[in-house]
């Protein structure tokens, strides 16, 4: 057993390595860069017995994955943002293949306009497309996700490809410390790719993906897809509790954070989801009962263990850092879906946005929403979602806004440069 | 580079005379595309697989029926040499890792129209030839996007109706020149051929089975339907457009160009043209001499510089 | 609400007889939705077309599945399960069949409750099969009854303009033959009572069982199974070899054939006729020309003649 420092790409790289991969498609995008990097240069070494092959885009980056799971061997590739996006038609089509393989997202905000910095809007723009989505919150869970994701891709019931999402620079530039498995033991847990009859051999012909024309014939092969995807969630507590069993780690797929007796509680995905860890213990303190719930799996959605979890507890706010313009946050949509109509769902959920491209979330704002949440329970009224954005945020943003010589008038009757 | 100087094919007695594609796709009664593939497909054999991307020829597997006795894999209209290059690379990591016999491999064949070829998949097309995958790229050129109504590709020659192209003088632009394209990444094969001339066809897909590397070829297809002619024509069609030097049937290989059937004596493009009804408008209601000549100038000019 | 739907093939203009029937309604003064249903969009290949139309505004989509009048302009397509000439059709159907044999011949042999009138399909050239859709759309229009001759000449030179006036004229004096050729049937097409959400049929929803991937996925595990489906039924000429003339060339026949339908039995090109889809490239290419076209409702005629005993 070692411990070292790994950042959130080595560790997806050691992942990958630890699998046993075959062949990797690659395409260079920050924050993704180094996974590939790190890859590459153990295969140049001989010290990972896999192929990788720089394509020339993600959408070929994507095809060349599937197809070469649909050939019978395990594949990993790695992407963000606008390669996710640029390959989105792939990703579709090839959950339909039903080839399993790994794809490590490092989150990133999309254009326009273009940035670098992370949110989770691209993985969100993936939620339809029938990949399985684990999302992490630290360099380790990034390494154990890659391992499991393999095992969760090719079971039998479910045989999609899996997305494992980690943020970029918070987690993907960050080094923590991480335990790396031994390669035996990794290679027991993951085990060996059985292809069954999806493949390509010589003496059994067959034709795959095929085209299909009429209503029920196509909407049996969607149907069968999401089933597939559903049979996730099974598939998933068996294979972490082995996990748990063989490496002593543990991740249910969603972290319940002390809130066995909260009445009010965080719902956050991904690494800043550790900084409402932190505000939860601070909340604690000053005699607060609230808890945090950090999903783990995003697709399939974990409905029923959301239910659970949150019955009793009245107050929560979502803090998505994604936005689906002109709605608003995703998660919060989506667990307000789930939650609907069932007895003891919270009486408030609220939504607050923030994160987006990297923005920080400090922990006052933490307080200050756990604030907002308990006004909400004791007065029985669900404010509107928030945006969360300061007075000296916005006086900096009218600073260059003036440089970038935008409107005088305008950002004078905003009160921005007058009042500096 | 190896390169097979002996041939099986000298005559069409030596083609084969049962076909290994099944019969019953819904192809149109005609389709030159099918003549051209059934003839390739009697060469190839079944140990392949092919890597289709969206086109007319995607609807030969409709679930459940498919005409392959080897193996289809449909992508995606951009992607298809990336398909490719995931197959190709699977198979070998297996027979090298010892998972897979050998005798168990495949020729990797590439199968899109003009659509794909001439555009949208020239990406892929280029970073597959550019990492030397070894695989047969076979671009079915009917001259426009054939599935979707024939509105015109990136392969529709000056001149010629489509419908998106309906006004008297037809497409304003110039057929791409994909062959040069594709030459110009110095690959281990490029040729051009037509269902219409089945020995040189034979010839060049042997050939091609023969060498290893990014083998690309582009197959002439009248489409009956988007030609606007009646289906009998095919062949006859087709063979003009060797006959009048518009479709040069030609190879690239070890850097150099060469023509495997020049024609003697070339007939005059109108034979070809005044066959299909996607160039009426150049004879009715009355003559446009000056695109006639151009078109011939054109193909004229060709030759010329083949000299 | 009138429900009507068209079946022919691909090039036999169904989308513009849907359209004729439609603009004609338009013009009678209904409210009218019209489409055409293509399966594969081929020459040939069977596809549908329908109309709707009705006093008040539509608030129906898709196919129709319970017809007032369904009309089979290609009477080849009636025994082609994919064509689906007969879905849906019930006591209240009248099925118009483009056809040279005789209703009592029909009604025997699809025994439906439905009934069938026949019009009379003239021996057509190849290039006269063009004109099918004018003969069924004024066939029509005079079994709803409620379309007038004038209406409907106006729509089919509105929706044929751009063809030219000789072309008009030959679609306009077609379908004006089948109007008065269905002066005996006028009005007899009913509109069926629309469905109550009293006592209406209840649909048997079902919980899907979970088919593991190696079931679900897309995949065809079979070699050439494409020969199960029968395009040869798409024919409506048929190659015949005369074995005297053919002079064993091996094989132009053979490798010119599109379809790969020809093959060489011991030295002699023999054609499948449940694939070959009629495109005539061997009828050109025959050097001896050896091979003759024949309309495929003769050739079914001489087969069925030789395989009566004397």
């Amino acid at each position: 057993m070692t411990r070292k420092l790994l950042t959130g790409n080595g560790a997806a790289a050691w992942g990958a390595r630890l699998a046993a991969t075959d062949y990797i498609p690659a395409f260079p995008i920050t924050p993704q860069t180094e996974i590939i990097e790190t890859l590459s240069t153990w295969i140049d070494q001989g010290d990972m017995d896999a192929r990788m092959v720089t394509m020339e885009s993600e959408h070929s980056m994507i095809t060349a994955a599937a197809a070469a799971a649909a050939s019978g061997i395990r594949v990993f590739s790695a992407t963000s943002s606008q390669g996710l996006l640029y390959g989105m038609e792939m990703l579709y089509t090839v959950s339909g293949w039903r080839a399993p393989f790994v794809l490590v997202n490092v989150s990133r905000g999309l254009a326009s306009p273009i940035t670098l910095e992370p949110d989770h809007n691209d993985i969100m723009a993936a939620r339809d497309c029938g990949f399985l989505q684990i999302h992490c919150a630290t360099c380790q869970e990034v390494l154990d996700s890659t391992l499991m994701a393999f095992r969760l891709a090719e079971h039998e019931h479910i045989r999609l490809p899996v997305i494992v999402n980690m943020d970029g620079f918070y987690l993907s530039f960050t080094r923590e410390p991480v335990e790396l498995p031994e390669a035996a033991a990794a290679q027991r847990f993951v085990g060996d790719y059985d292809a069954e009859n999806i493949r390509f051999r010589a003496s059994a012909p067959v034709s795959q993906a095929v085209a299909v024309l009429g209503g029920a014939p196509y909407s049996y092969f969607r149907y069968e897809t999401h089933m597939a995807a559903q049979h996730g969630l099974a598939v998933y507590d068996e294979l972490s509790t082995t996990f748990a069993e063989q490496f002593g780690r543990v991740y249910p797929a969603i972290d319940a954070y002390r809130c066995d007796d909260a009445d009010t509680a965080f719902v956050m995905l991904g690494s800043f989801a550790t900084k409402a860890q932190a505000a939860v213990d601070r909340l604690r303190e000053a005699g607060h009962r609230i808890g945090l719930l950090r999903p783990r799996l995003l697709r399939p959605f974990p409905a029923e263990l959301f239910r659970r979890l949150l019955a009793g507890i009245s107050g929560v706010a979502v803090i998505d850092q994604n936005l689906s313009m002109g709605m608003g946050g995703v998660l919060h949509a989506e667990l307000a879906g789930a939650l609907y109509g069932h007895a003891r769902a919270p009486s408030c959920l609220l939504s607050f946005i923030g994160g987006l491209g990297g923005r920080d979330i400090s922990l006052e704002e933490f307080f200050q929403i756990a604030e907002v949440t308990r006004t909400a329970v004791a007065e029985q009224h669900t404010p509107p979602p928030r945006l969360l954005y300061t007075e000296q945020e916005l006086r900096e943003m009218r600073k260059l806004q003036a440089i970038a010589s935008v409107e005088r008038d305008e950002l004078n009757n905003a009160g921005g440069l007058e009042h500096d | 580079m190896t390169e097979q100087t002996v041939t099986l094919y000298r005559s069409m007695k030596d083609l084969p005379s049962t076909h290994l594609l099944g019969t019953g796709t819904p192809m149109c009664a005609g389709c030159g595309g099918l003549e051209a593939l059934n003839q390739l497909y009697d060469i190839i054999g079944e140990k392949s697989v092919f890597i289709n991307a969206a086109g007319c020829m995607t609807l030969l597997s409709v679930y459940p029926f498919t005409p392959f006795r080897g193996s289809w894999l449909y992508t995606a209209m951009a992607s298809a040499p990336a398909g490719a290059q995931g197959v190709r690379d699977a198979l070998d990591i297996l027979i090298k890792k010892q998972r897979m016999p050998a005798d168990e491999d495949m020729q990797v064949v590439v199968l899109t129209g003009d659509g794909s070829a001439y555009g949208m998949g020239l990406s892929a097309t280029s970073g597959a030839i550019e990492r030397n995958l070894d695989f047969l790229y076979i671009c079915y050129d009917n001259e426009g996007y054939g599935n979707t109504g024939q509105q015109f590709s990136a392969a529709t020659p000056h001149g010629a109706r489509t419908s998106t192209s309906t006004g008297r003088r037809g497409y304003p632009g110039f057929k791409k020149d994909l062959f040069a394209i594709w030459a110009a990444h110095k690959p281990a094969y490029v040729a051009t051929v037509a269902g219409a001339e089945p020995v040189d066809l034979a010839r060049k897909i042997e050939k091609a089975m023969s060498i290893k590397g990014p083998r690309l070829i582009i197959a002439l297809s009248p489409c009956p339907t988007g030609w606007d002619y009646d289906p009998q024509d095919t062949v006859t069609i087709g063979k003009l457009a060797v006959k009048t030097g518009i479709w040069p049937l030609k190879e690239y290989i070890d850097g150099q160009v060469v023509h495997t059937k020049p024609p003697r004596e070339r007939k005059p493009v109108e034979d070809y043209l005044k066959l299909q009804g996607r160039y009426k408008h150049l004879f009715e209601p009355e003559r446009n001499e000056p695109l006639i000549t151009e078109i011939q100038q054109k193909v004229d000019r060709y030759w010329h510089n083949v000299g | 609400m009138y429900r009507i739907r068209f079946h022919g093939r691909g090039g036999q203009g169904m989308k513009t007889a849907s359209r004729i029937l439609g603009t004609a309604f338009f013009l009678q003064g209904y409210e009218v939705q019209d489409a055409p249903r293509y399966g594969a969009e081929r020459r040939g290949a069977p596809i549908f077309a329908y109309v709707r139309a009705d006093q008040q505004p539509i608030f129906e989509r898709g196919i129709i599945t319970q017809p007032d009048l369904v009309i089979v302009a290609d009477d080849s397509l009636v025994p082609v399960p994919a064509a689906g000439v007969l879905t849906g059709a019930d006591a209240h159907t009248v099925m118009l069949i483009n056809s040279d044999e005789t209703t009592a011949t029909w009604q025997h042999r699809l025994n439906l409750a439905s009934s069938i009138i026949t019009l009379p399909a003239e021996a057509l050239e190849r290039d006269e099969l063009r004109f099918i859709g004018a003969t069924c759309t004024g066939a029509a229009a005079r079994l709803l009854g409620v379309i007038s001759r004038d209406n409907l000449q106006q729509a089919i030179e509105q929706e044929l303009a751009q063809l030219g006036d000789a072309i008009i004229e030959k679609n306009l004096s077609r379908a004006s033959l089948a109007y008065d050729s269905m002066q005996g049937h006028q009005g007899c097409v009913q509109t069926a009572a629309e469905a109550n959400a009293v006592d209406y049929h209840k649909p048997a929803w079902i919980e899907l069982p979970f088919d593991d991937a190696r079931i679900s996925a897309p995949d065809i595990h079979a070699a050439a199974n494409s020969v199960k489906i029968r395009t040869g039924l798409w024919r409506t000429l048929r190659p015949v070899i005369d074995y005297a003339r053919c002079s064993r060339c091996w094989w132009v026949c053979s490798t010119f054939c599109p379809d790969g339908a020809i093959k060489v039995d011991d030295k002699t090109p023999v054609i499948d006729y449940d694939h070959c889809k009629g495109c005539m490239v061997c009828v050109a290419q025959c050097p001896p020309h050896a091979i003759e076209a024949i309309p495929e409702e003769q050739a079914k005629q001489q087969e069925a003649e030789l395989e009566t005993p004397a």
